[in-house]
């Protein structure tokens, strides 16, 4: 009778699990946006939540806290992007003056001329319509252009995507606690204590990484800058130090791929400062490897500062927070950037370190089962 | 509706005892708690009700905190399950139980199960421990009010060791 009832109870729990996952499938296109919202604001602010717990044991008020953490980094933030926009316009206004001035479709065609008789040189490839390349690169700035016209428009939607992540992250941070309370209490009298137990890993564990990779960020941002001026008084001519720095430092919060999505914008503000130099051209790493433009230098700069992070910094600052074996980081951002693109990839650890408390816990709870 | 506006906008003014705070004010614990930190740590508790022969928790299963009785009765039981098991202490309204799991993260060294309908009111380790991020000097307060309480459980098991030791 009692197997029998058993039965019945599985069934009727399967029915139910199918009706929530057929319900969740319908009106997901709906929510998946204010989703992704909270995610990030559960990020936010699960960055700041230590922030703000400092100030309210120094301050001891919650909401004034809160108030100077968010109003610090809104400002941190409006600085940097103001400061940004009007490095890139300086950056672009050079830029096109160079086009004008100092002959630079000549500048390129040659370059390219001397690209293809070097590379025809070792291998043997197709010939190569050199004086098409220009007006190529003019089709290619139109592109551009255009692209930055549709981008105008996303860019409206972001800042209303901002502005909610911001309040959900205010008031997020303001009633965290009390929010976690709320939520624990649904969890059954027997699981309790196990429950709050792996809340508390979970938050633990989450808070750590961010914080971890927000502080390694933080030291690959300088170490690049300090490596970009070294560069740069060797005469790499490099511009936009501060904000190729920061990029570089915000790249690596992705692992494996960031670094090198980090020397990106080095070596394009390097190949665009220096076209038409000369000494540039021919510059040489350690007098030895020809490195044009700087580009073996600014990679073996990063290379360097990645090594010192790697094996320095983050072992000290951040320790074994999360402690994944490397195949399974690459496998779990294989996994992130295929379902959801960059930004999966940068969520694809912290989720992983998640899954792996979680079922630590599962396996310690399934281990003393009858001890609850 | 005008009045549930009112009640909402001034209810920080109801400076009303809550029943939670009545109850904890009592014990050892939060003792030389003023009432603004009472009300602090009463939005820390857990409010859990339990039916007659449920188990709060097992023998032996990892411990998370301390449990407050409101209302009902609990039976703290040593032994195994299967029989030869003993009641160690009854336990009711304003009693609280399993407080050494608030400094350390050990097992279970007795059971603890509701006898009759209960409420409980739970203070886990790990508010305590954002408690004393939160606000150090009230966690120091209440870290050693619990070391007070510890001193005198031992002080009292070494009593009942002479005593035990001297009726030999």
């Amino acid at each position: 009778m009692s197997q029998e009832k058993n039965y019945l109870q599985l069934i009727y729990r399967l029915i139910l699990t199918v009706i929530a996952f057929g319900f969740l499938t319908i009106i997901w296109p709906y929510i998946s946006s204010v989703i992704t919202m909270l995610i990030f604001a559960f990020l936010f602010s699960t960055i700041l939540l230590p922030l703000v717990d400092h100030l309210e044991s120094q301050i001891k008020s919650r909401a004034l806290s809160v108030l100077i953490v968010t109003i610090s980094l809104i400002s941190a933030i409006i600085i940097f992007l103001k400061s940004f926009a009007s490095g890139m316009l300086g950056q672009a206004r050079e830029f096109s003056s160079q086009i004008e001035t100092k002959g630079y479709a000549e500048n390129l065609n040659a370059l390219a001329v001397r690209l293809e008789l070097a590379l025809k040189k070792h291998v043997n490839i197709p010939d190569i319509d050199s004086s098409n390349i220009v007006s190529k690169i003019n089709d290619m700035v139109g592109d551009i252009i255009q692209n930055v016209v549709s981008l105008a428009g996303t860019i409206g939607g972001f800042i209303f995507t901002a502005i909610m992540v911001l309040i959900f992250t205010i008031i997020l941070l303001a009633n965290y606690h009390e929010f976690k309370k709320s939520l624990v209490q649904f969890i059954p009298n027997k699981y309790f204590e196990m429950g709050l137990r792996l809340v508390f890993n979970v938050e633990r564990q989450v808070s750590n990484y961010l914080q971890g990779q927000l502080l390694a960020a933080s030291s690959v941002a300088i170490m690049s800058i300090i490596g970009l001026y070294i560069l740069n008084a060797t005469g790499a001519n490099l511009t936009l130090v501060v904000f190729i720095g920061i990029i570089a430092g915000l790249a690596n919060l992705i692992p494996l791929v960031g670094p090198f999505a980090g020397m990106l914008p080095a070596i394009l503000v390097a190949v665009m400062n220096n076209i038409g130099s000369e000494a540039a051209l021919s510059h040489q790493l350690f007098s030895t490897v020809p490195s044009p433009f700087y580009i073996l230098d600014i990679i073996l700069m990063f290379l360097i500062v990645q090594q010192i992070d790697n094996n320095l910094v983050t072992p000290i600052l951040v320790g074994e927070s999360v402690g994944i074996h490397p195949l399974v980081v690459m496998i779990a951002l294989l996994i992130g950037g295929t379902l959801i693109g960059p930004l999966g990839m940068l969520l694809a650890v912290p989720a992983t370190g998640i899954l792996k408390v979680v079922g630590r816990e599962i396996m310690f709870l399934t281990r003393n089962a009858h001890l609850l | 509706m005008k009045n549930a506006y009112w009640a909402n906008l001034f209810k920080n003014w109801d400076k009303t005892e809550s029943e939670t705070v009545t109850i904890i004010k009592k014990l050892p614990i939060f003792a030389d708690l003023n009432n603004k930190e009472l009300n602090e740590v009463s939005k820390l508790l857990h409010d859990r009700t339990y039916k007659p022969e449920e188990y709060v928790f097992k023998r032996h299963a990892p411990g998370e905190g301390m449990f407050i009785i409101q209302s009902g009765a609990v039976h703290i039981i040593v032994g195994e399950a299967s029989g030869n098991s003993q009641v160690l202490a009854e336990l009711s309204n304003g009693d609280f139980f399993g407080e050494m799991a608030l400094l350390e993260d050990e097992v279970r060294s007795a059971a603890a199960i509701a006898t009759d309908h209960s409420r409980l009111l739970g203070f886990f380790r790990s508010d305590l421990q954002i408690l004393i991020e939160r606000k150090p000097a009230l966690g120091n307060k209440i870290l050693q009010n619990l070391s007070k309480v510890v001193c005198t459980r031992l002080r009292k098991t070494n009593e009942l060791l002479m005593q035990a030791q001297s009726d030999k």
